[in-house]
């Protein structure tokens, strides 16, 4: 009888398994797309006497696993009012670190801190810091609006703001529907909801753009500009580089747990390759080069095409006027973010 | 066009956590999924079977069937159960229908009231929300207590309905307001909130979901059988009476204790010594499993 009672048991836990889909992958999933969702307007800036309250500090941050440094001995300051892209290959410890930040994972060794306290020791940290952490971090079985009162619940905030902030991703439409029915771009939406519930003054994002179509990306980037001029504290990790380099201001690119660069986006592209390259196409390719004189290194690139460096695009339109060659094109190519990263992370993860 | 702009935030007056509004958050979470209302379909559905089985039982102990193979034993046992305590034990065995697999029901929601959070990587938000994550355990335990005691009042309320119908229909008569029988219903309560309590220790200690259901249904059920066993072959080297009683450091047997007036069984220990050992089991359980959700890092 036992028996039979607990395999009827076990018979039901499975059923309800099944019911609330551990991973929700038989389950339909209709796009709500952004279409009600545009620029964002309004919100309140940080006054000036609180910006360094948005100061994220981390300094001698470590984290070892049993075999592996994820995290290794990582200083840097994230600034108020400008949006910071923390930039890694995989593996490299970002989450690592961004969970650290939020007091979710434990340092092996040094400290981080939001206005120089611990996220753990802050009053009502919600109103001061939003996380997106992971797209799937909700109850499959639970909507997107319960999912977020009960967070205004646990940290005393009215019940209404879930709506509004529904309401400022998009996702008003779905907010009555189960998480397990939503997009990958919904649950990135719904995670920045949640982040921003408090109106915080800080928002530590974990790859927001995972999932999202282009129009998403744009919208995220906007509404990330938006925060970031009303003097909020934007803290980003990707692995899309040129997505980056439209969105940030400052850089922090490591490997292997360790910094390997940080700065503005503009003196970390002109760092690595000073002045780029300047794509040229002329018939008279000699007549050129001897007009060019001895700064100029010349590289060919194909038919008719040659890369120049050492001197710029208006040094050698100069010297082609004078020596009578005709130019077809004379292009300056910057030198990318991807380019730059792979420059700075390569070989790095040999280390690990 | 969408705006940054918070009516609510601005008209809100006091934010921020305190302990009511940790547990009510709790209670939420457990409120807006399907699982709680199912595992109470579920207990329902037992408590409705185990009350009908248990009816059909105490009427052939009343009514002994002619054919039964000892008839003069028969009668004297109906004969027994037709006395005013054996009509209350009666009483007491209805009125408390479903217990036994409504604590497992209760345990396995207290499970997964934390593993849940770590099946649905829900942790996360929970934990940045209130980063000190004993008060998160606390509030927990305080919402899955609720809910072992609201699985408790609908299985009072089903057995106080169909109990008094029943006796009438065997015309037999008690007071279901006497102290046998609330004493009984009291401490069925203390058994449904107590192992709400263990069950969210227990998640609290295994975070696997699958680990810890299975743990705990084999604690529940397959405890039972082992230690009776093991304490009856130590019994038979040993000829002395504790042996026997031993068996109650098995939370299932100490909870049997703990809710049956008198001795649960021969040489078994006194009721106090179940209630002491079930509370020792959910506060070790709860503490050890607050100490762990504090230690470990959540990713």
């Amino acid at each position: 009888m036992v028996i039979l009672i607990a395999v009827l048991v076990l018979g039901g836990l499975a059923w309800l398994w099944q019911r609330n889909g551990g991973n929700g992958g038989s389950a339909r999933i209709l796009d709500v797309p952004l279409r009600s969702a545009g620029r964002p307007t309004g919100g309140r800036p940080v006054p000036a006497g609180r910006l360094a309250e948005g100061r994220i500090a981390v300094s001698g941050l470590t984290k070892q696993y049993r075999d592996v440094k994820a995290v290794d001995n990582l200083s840097f300051v994230v600034e108020p009012g400008r949006v910071t892209g923390f930039l890694g290959p995989n593996g490299a410890g970002k989450t690592t670190t961004l969970r650290m930040i939020l007091g979710l994972v434990e340092p092996t060794a040094g400290t981080a801190t939001i206005g120089g306290v611990r996220y753990a020791d802050l009053d009502q940290p919600i109103r001061r810091v939003g996380g997106v952490l992971e797209a799937s971090g909700a109850h499959q079985g639970r909507t997107g609006r319960n999912h977020l009162r009960v967070v205004c619940q646990a940290a005393g905030l009215p019940l209404a703001r879930a709506d509004e902030v529904l309401e400022l991703v998009g996702l008003t439409a779905a907010g009555d529907r189960a998480f397990r029915g939503y997009s990958l771009g919904m649950r990135q939406r719904l995670g920045v909801a949640a982040a921003l519930l408090g109106d915080p003054q800080v928002l530590v994002l974990d790859e927001p753009a995972n999932g999202l179509d282009p129009e998403g990306i744009r919208w995220m980037r906007d509404l990330l500009r938006t925060l970031a001029a009303g003097g909020r504290t934007i803290l980003v990790s990707s692995h899309l580089m040129p997505e980056m380099e439209l969105l940030a201001d400052d850089l922090i690119i490591i490997a292997a747990g360790r910094l390997a660069a940080r700065g503005t986006t503009a003196s970390i592209l002109g760092s690595a390759a000073p002045g780029g390259r300047t794509l040229v196409r002329t018939p008279e390719l000699e007549k050129l080069t001897a007009a060019l004189g001895g700064d100029a290194v010349v590289m060919p690139a194909g038919a008719g095409e040659v890369y120049i460096t050492g001197v710029d695009a208006a040094a050698i339109g100069d010297a082609a006027q004078r020596a009578g060659v005709a130019l077809h094109q004379l292009t300056t190519e910057r030198p990318d973010l991807e380019a730059v990263f792979l420059e700075l992370t390569t070989g790095q993860e040999a280390i690990r | 066009m969408t705006t940054l702009d918070s009516p609510a935030l601005d008209r809100a007056k006091d934010t921020g956590t305190t302990p009511l509004r940790l547990v009510r958050a709790e209670i939420m979470k457990i409120r807006t999924t399907s699982m709680w209302w199912l595992f109470l379909i579920g207990f329902t559905v037992f408590t409705a079977l185990a009350l009908t089985s248990n009816g059909f039982s105490h009427h052939y102990q009343l009514y002994p069937q002619p054919g039964v193979s000892d008839r003069a034993q028969a009668l004297a046992q109906a004969a027994q159960a037709r006395t005013p305590a054996g009509v209350a034990s009666i009483a007491v065995s209805m009125m408390t229908s479903g217990q036994f697999l409504g604590v497992l029901f209760v345990m396995l929601l207290g499970v997964v009231v934390v593993t849940s959070e770590f099946a649905h990587q829900t942790a996360t938000a929970t934990f940045m929300t209130v980063p000190r994550r004993s008060q998160v355990i606390l509030a927990k335990l305080a919402a899955a207590g609720c809910f072992g005691a609201l699985f408790w009042l609908v299985a009072t309320v089903i057995n106080g309905v169909v109990t008094p119908l029943y006796l009438h229909s065997q015309h037999v008569s008690t007071s279901l307001a006497g102290w046998t029988v609330v004493r009984s219903v009291l401490l069925n309560l203390l058994a449904f909130v107590i192992w709400a309590v263990f069950g969210l220790g227990l998640g609290a200690l295994i975070r696997s979901q699958v680990g810890s259901v299975v743990a705990g249904i084999a604690v529940y059920l397959g405890g039972f059988a082992v230690v009776e066993i093991i304490f009856h072959l130590i019994y038979q080297v040993y000829r002395q009476g504790w042996v026997l009683g031993a068996p109650v450091i098995a939370p299932a047997v100490a909870s049997n204790v703990m809710i049956t007036p008198g001795r649960a069984f021969p040489h078994g220990p006194p009721q106090w010594a179940g209630l002491v050992i079930m509370v020792g089991y959910a506060a070790a359980l709860t503490a050890a499993g607050i100490v762990v959700t504090r230690r470990r890092d959540v990713t």
